[in-house]
């Protein structure tokens, strides 16, 4: 390929990670490109959710479209959804989303016979795929003891001689479609500030003045060292890009008392995941399905082709 | 009911292209990209990346209607370049620029799992 590159080369670092939560740093690159993985990981990575509901029997208190809807808002185990195809364009089958390579059946049949109230949960229904099955919160969370003792998403509850009978198709789907196919729960990111404290005109304020600018603030950026009583900063990402302490510190007379830069190339994201993909994985999805649209944005050879014919023509035309 | 699929704010309608190019009838080195089937995730990141492009006079992209799912890329560059050259270019270094975080996160991702 002719003429020089570009291209950044971007670094990431990750901060913290869990299964369903991940916070990184992203330097050296573009905002457009950073507002990019974030939309792509929120509409286009793909997961696997309920889209099609057959009811045999439903004598609860939540009418079929109803139970159809919360259905296909519980979150599947969706790290085989890359790999599998969208049920529109699968020619294994007829688009009737049954075949293994663009669907998973779920059955769920449950009565109430007892007096108590019984909870129809996301553990009621049997997924003919083990590598899909709706998403197991009291694995993943093991620090609070049984808080939801484990018992899943409720989907309905019955009361005695009350039944739900149905099937169900799974399939794949992105965000874009419909927002239960989305694997994120949210994806944020923020510049990086530069915070610069003026060290001489702060030492100008007594140490009540400094305390009600630090109080200024409505979140905890700064504090006061308590061995030295300068003022310092104590989380420059808890700062929300408010202005609030550059308002106080003009308000006191003391302008350029701080100064607060956005680095326009770092950012740092947080990647909340629904449970359906790792959240390290949803990013790796992304960057993979964005680099999917770009190859697919390429111009096709006849088009280059016909503008070379007339290019030709054009360069005929204006150099006679 | 009468609502289009929803599949079609991402499916592109068979027999359509998903590219086409324009040339500008009045400016040399000017064209208009046509995307059928994008948004602003493709549309700005092509932008900012030809911004960097020193041979690229102007760039910009636009969604013309929230509901015609296409996006318009036009660009105007000097004679040493093209649009078409550009625009290829573009899309080059974005897929580097995409590699390289790949597996600059891969390595974090195991360096941090080793880590902890």
């Amino acid at each position: 390929m002719e003429g020089a590159s570009y291209a950044r080369m971007p670094r990431v670092k990750i901060r913290e990670l869990k299964d369903d939560y991940m916070k990184f740093e992203l330097r050296d690159t573009d905002a457009s490109v950073a507002n990019a993985l974030r939309r792509v990981m929120i509409s286009e990575v793909p997961t696997v959710a309920i889209d099609l509901v057959e009811i045999e029997v439903n004598s609860s208190v939540l009418n079929d479209e109803f139970i159809a809807h919360r259905l296909g808002l519980i979150p599947l185990t969706s790290e085989r959804a890359m790999g599998m195809r969208f049920s529109r364009d699968c020619d294994a089958c007829d688009g009737d989303g049954q075949c293994e390579y663009c669907s998973v059946e779920f059955h769920l049949r449950v009565k109430c016979m007892t007096d108590s109230t019984l909870d129809v949960t996301s553990k009621d229904l049997y997924s003919s795929d083990h590598t899909v099955v709706p998403v197991d919160f009291s694995a993943a969370d093991s620090s609070s003891v049984e808080t939801s003792d484990g018992r899943g998403i409720i989907i309905v509850k019955l009361r005695k001689g009350q039944e739900l009978r149905l099937r169900a198709i799974a399939r794949k789907g992105i965000g874009k479609d419909h927002a239960k196919w989305s694997p994120a729960a949210t994806v944020t990111f923020m510049y990086e500030p530069e915070i610069h404290i003026n060290e001489d005109l702060m030492e100008s304020l007594s140490l009540e003045e400094k305390k009600e600018w630090i109080d200024s603030s409505p979140t905890r950026v700064f504090d006061i060292d308590p061995v030295t009583q300068q003022v310092m900063v104590v989380d420059p990402e808890a700062y929300s890009y408010d202005d609030e302490v550059i308002k106080k510190a003009e308000a006191m007379g003391k302008p350029g008392l701080v100064e607060i830069n956005a680095k326009q190339d770092s950012f740092i994201f947080t990647v909340e995941s629904t449970g359906a993909v790792k959240a390290s994985q949803l990013l790796q999805n992304a960057i993979e399905i964005l680099k999917q649209k770009l190859d697919a944005v390429r111009l096709s050879e006849d088009t280059v082709e016909a503008d070379d014919q007339f290019g030709e023509l054009g360069a005929h035309m204006r150099g006679g | 009911m009468n609502a289009p699929d929803r599949y079609e704010r991402f499916v592109v309608p068979e027999g359509t292209k998903k590219v086409s190019y324009e040339r500008d009838t009045k400016i040399i080195n000017a064209a208009s990209f046509t995307i059928e089937r994008e948004d602003h995730t493709i549309g700005n990141i092509l932008r900012m990346q030809l911004h960097k492009d020193p041979n690229v006079l102007f760039a910009g992209y636009k969604l013309p209607h929230p509901l015609q799912y296409k996006i318009i890329i036009r660009i105007h560059t000097t004679s040493q370049s093209s649009p078409m050259q550009a625009y290829n270019q573009s899309i080059n270094d974005l897929d580097k620029e995409l590699d390289t975080l790949k597996s600059g996160f891969e390595a974090e991702l195991l360096k941090f799992s080793k880590d902890y």
